[in-house]
């Protein structure tokens, strides 16, 4: 485990926590008092009970809701701990090599706080704004005003709520009008104090004509009691804009009796505000005990468009309850749905989507597709996609199969000199291939070996 | 003699008023009512804040306490005649959910084929009765098949013995005739092993009024039996229709169902087929064609329990008005039946911009060498489909009725009763035809 130390709040949750972080923050009054309300409103709320997966009940007053390295101040890259750069090491994640290699700007978040940001400089002189909330809560508190909770507001749902009450940190991004931005953004998220929930808050912002692409990588090292991790991402699309979003995700998932592991219970939805907006998500879920989480678009906009490609892969007994939202408002809003779940072990996978056309959504049209695979005999696959429409100049298709790898398929590889172990990797690839296409390179490459390793010895 | 005291939802004691238990002078009957009327009491009406009932409220429904008729009234034959499907040797009317032998007709069935009242058949066929009455139907969560089991006095039974053919359609016709009532039909099917049967079970009205009909019908059918059934839906604009249709499929036996649902202003159709033996298969085919403020709801349940079993479902709606259609398809695959083949379609038309559609089609798998799909679709006419019939020299109106008439007819034409696919046309044609 790693050792640094942590300037942790007492266990619990209630007021005066909450105070504390604000104040820990130096946070202005107006954000104490949305997060204040966003506390009461949770007080009023029950746990969802109606996703597809099993978990003890959590105690909320035994989690840490506030944990900090102690504060250093950084000039380069080189004064970051070296403690906590092994731990990176560790992970294989050479945030500095990578950063150079692949002129990629890392906002990396240890334990909550912004230790290192770099390529702040090159990011400021197209006028981007990339830093931890935390820092736009104090350098731009009015855009961060405008926009926070505009997208997923402080009482839309039970882990939501809990969010807006306590998050800690979490990533800003600020792209002004007609600013294409000039290398993909990337925070590598990691949890480290054992049993200190995380709850990052991302918020990113395209002006008219802007665009992005922004990257969140996660690991998380061994633990074994369960780990809260309940984070709100929102995106915000202006006229003209497009906002690019994909996810690997990798978080300790619990052994193979299925002890310990991450509970991801995340809200992710994006709002396409404007006129011919666009955000698209790509998704790839190897990890965490449980995920919860279904990164929706809000088509608001004329002809905006929103797309969904995700991968989840569950082994053992992780369980996951994903999917989308696309809920059409605005007129010839356009959607698209490639989700691909694969399940092994004893795990259970479920896909769970809406679609809404809304009755002024003339001429939007959708198309979703969700395929399922399972490997052995004890995994579960479901599929319950939910469709709404309202307006009939709407267009939408859903199609959904389960399949396994089929006997034929491997003898095929097999005789070309091909084993089991790698002709299933090679399946699987191809299976995912519609989503993995999105990935931006490196993510693409490490999702591929990621899927390889976490079926490892499934396929016997 | 336990008389009903305080069911915990208002609606549910109004709608059960009167309704006693104990009188049954068989005691399983006896025991299944009053465990029926027990889960009634219990239970509450459903409200879109249930899962299963999030797209239709009832609330309508709840606004009048609806009573079992009285007054036996007796339509003529000459009211009757209409829905007399020719084909059909055997026929059994019930009014207002009483037996109407004097509307029956009996052509003479060939040994080992019983079609008769349930209270009639509990004399002869007891035993059949009691090993599946109440038995598939399951009321421990269902409110309104908790009622009508409580409520059981009279209805339908279909018998056929092992290895025996019925040679014509037998007709099950429930016919409401008065404002207010409620009526309780009850169908019990049983095709023993090898046995082939054709039924075709309708529900229609001789008024325009406001009434409820909650229906269930249990379906079991032997290693190797056939069924084939139609369940034709055409109530009044104003009444209410909710009905359970429970079917039990074992080793190699064989389901079909063909469901059109035209009548009521809400209506909501459950159908379950467990496949509780290995090869067993199952096609269910629908047509939903409502238009109006009318909602309809198809709630469908596959459950693949055994290996080798196999499924074809299409579903289709045609939705013009202000109307509300809901379909809610799952097919469930249990652990260890594999090589399962399930395929499943939910295709929806709108006819017009107030129409609306929900449709959620579901999978739940846990086998993994079976083969499952899904698809779903909510649309319009094609353009394109228009295009081509104007180019041909039809209007486009003409042209739309000719292509909403082609996407219904469809389903009906695997109806297996040549009349009633005659009948159904030409009510889906008049339906969809809008001025040319």
């Amino acid at each position: 485990m790693t050792d640094i130390e942590a300037e942790t709040a007492p266990r619990g949750l209630n007021e005066d926590i909450i105070r504390l972080i604000s104040a820990k923050k130096h946070e202005p009054e107006w954000l104490l008092e949305l997060r204040l309300k966003a506390y009461r409103h949770w007080l009023t709320m029950a746990e969802p009970g109606w996703p597809n997966v099993k978990y003890p009940k959590i105690d909320f007053q035994n989690v840490i809701y506030y944990s900090a390295p102690k504060p250093k101040k950084l000039k380069s890259m080189d004064e970051v701990d070296p403690e906590l750069l092994r731990t990176f090491e560790k992970l294989g994640v050479p945030m500095n090599e990578r950063a150079a290699l692949a002129g990629v700007a890392v906002d990396v978040i240890f334990d909550s706080v912004s230790v290192a940001t770099t390529y702040k400089q090159k990011l400021a002189e197209v006028g981007v704004i990339f830093c931890s909330i935390s820092e736009a809560v104090r350098d731009h508190p009015d855009l961060v005003r405008k926009y926070l909770g505009t997208v997923v507001p402080p009482g839309d749902n039970y882990y939501a709520a809990l969010n807006s009450a306590v998050f800690t940190d979490g990533s800003f991004c600020f792209i002004p009008k007609g600013v294409k931005c000039p290398m993909e953004l990337s925070t590598y998220f990691r949890i480290n104090t054992q049993e200190s929930g995380q709850f990052e808050r991302t918020l990113i912002i395209a002006e008219e004509g802007a665009s992005v692409s922004y990257l969140e990588g996660c690991t998380a090292p061994k633990f074994d009691s369960n780990q809260l991790h309940a984070a709100v991402v929102e995106l915000v699309a202006l006229d003209d804009a497009d906002i690019k979003y994909s996810t690997v995700q990798n978080w300790y998932a619990g052994n193979e009796q299925g002890v310990g592991g991450i509970y991801n219970f995340v809200t992710k939805r994006g709002l396409c505000k404007g006129a011919n907006s666009k955000i698209s998500w790509t998704q790839v879920e190897t990890g965490s005990a449980i995920t919860w989480k279904y990164p929706s678009c809000v088509l608001l906009g004329d002809n905006s468009i929103g797309e969904f490609y995700s991968v989840a892969l569950t082994n053992h007994h992780q369980q996951a309850d994903t999917g989308t939202k696309m809920v059409h408002i605005g007129r010839n809003t356009r959607s698209r749905i490639i989700s691909k779940g694969i399940s092994a072990g004893q795990s259970n996978n479920s896909y769970r989507g809406l679609v809404k056309i809304g009755a002024r959504a003339e001429g939007a049209r959708n198309f979703s597709q969700c395929d399922s695979m399972l490997i052995g005999t004890k995994c579960g696959a479901n599929t319950f996609p939910y469709i709404q429409v309202h307006n009939n100049s709407a267009k939408v298709e859903h199609e959904a199969t389960t399949s396994k790898i089929g006997e034929d398929q491997l003898f095929y590889l097999a005789q070309r000199g091909i084993g089991a172990e790698e002709a299933v990797s090679m399946i699987i690839n191809g299976f995912c291939r519609d989503v993995f296409q999105q990935l931006p390179m490196e993510f693409a490459v490490e999702a591929t070996k990621l899927l390889g390793l976490k079926l490892e010895g499934s396929v016997g | 003699m336990s008389t009903v005291v305080g069911a915990t939802h208002p609606y549910i004691a109004s709608l059960l008023n009167g309704c006693e238990s104990g009188h049954d002078q068989l005691s399983w009957l006896g025991e299944r009512r009053a465990a029926a009327l027990e889960r009634a009491n219990a239970l509450a009406v459903p409200t879109t804040r249930d899962e299963e009932w999030r797209f239709t409220d009832i609330t309508p429904l709840t606004r009048v306490p609806f009573q079992p008729a009285v007054a036996v009234p007796h339509p003529g034959a000459d009211d009757v005649a209409k829905f007399i499907i020719p084909e059909a040797g055997v026929r059994l009317t019930f009014v207002d959910g009483m037996f109407a032998p004097e509307l029956s007709a009996n052509a003479g069935l060939p040994y080992g084929v019983v079609v008769t009242s349930l209270a009639a058949g509990l004399a002869t066929h007891g035993s059949v009765i009691e090993r599946h009455l109440a038995r598939h139907a399951r009321f421990e969560q269902d409110v309104f098949a908790a009622l009508n089991t409580a409520r059981l006095r009279d209805g339908a039974l279909v018998w056929v013995a092992k290895n025996q053919q019925c040679p014509t359609p037998v007709q099950l016709l429930f016919l409401s005739t008065q404002k207010a009532v409620a009526a309780y039909p009850r169908c019990l099917v049983v095709a023993e092993a090898g046995a082939e049967l054709t039924l075709v079970e309708e529900y229609a009205s001789l008024v325009d009024n406001a009434y409820f009909t909650d229906a269930v019908t249990e379906v079991a059918i032997g290693d190797g039996a056939q069924v084939r059934h139609v369940r034709l839906q055409r109530e009044a604009r104003d009444a209410f229709h909710i009905a359970t249709c429970a079917v039990a499929l074992a080793k190699d036996a064989n389901y079909a169902s063909h469901a059109i649902t035209l009548g009521a202003r809400i209506s909501r159709h459950d159908l379950s087929v467990r496949q509780g033996g290995e090869g067993a298969e199952a096609r269910l085919d629908g047509l939903t064609l409502i238009g109006g403020r009318q909602l309809a709801d198809t709630h469908t349940l596959l459950d693949h329990g055994r290996p080798n079993g196999r499924s074809r479902q299409l579903h289709k709606c045609i939705v013009g008005g202000a109307a509300h259609a809901v379909f809610s398809g799952k097919i469930a695959v249990a652990p260890g039946a594999q090589l399962t083949d399930s395929a499943q379609e939910s295709r929806n038309l709108l006819l017009s911009n107030k129409a609306h559609v929900d449709t959620k089609p579901q999978l739940e798998i846990f086998a993994d060498d079976v083969k499952c799909a899904h698809g779903a679709t909510v649309g319009q006419l094609e353009a394109e489909h228009l295009f081509y019939l104007q180019s041909r020299g039809l209007s486009e109106q003409r042209a739309r009725n000719l292509l909403t008439y082609a996407f219904g007819a469809e389903v009906i034409d695997g109806i297996p009763v040549p009349s009633l696919v005659e009948q159904l046309e030409e009510t889906v044609l008049a339906e969809t035809q809008s001025a040319e």
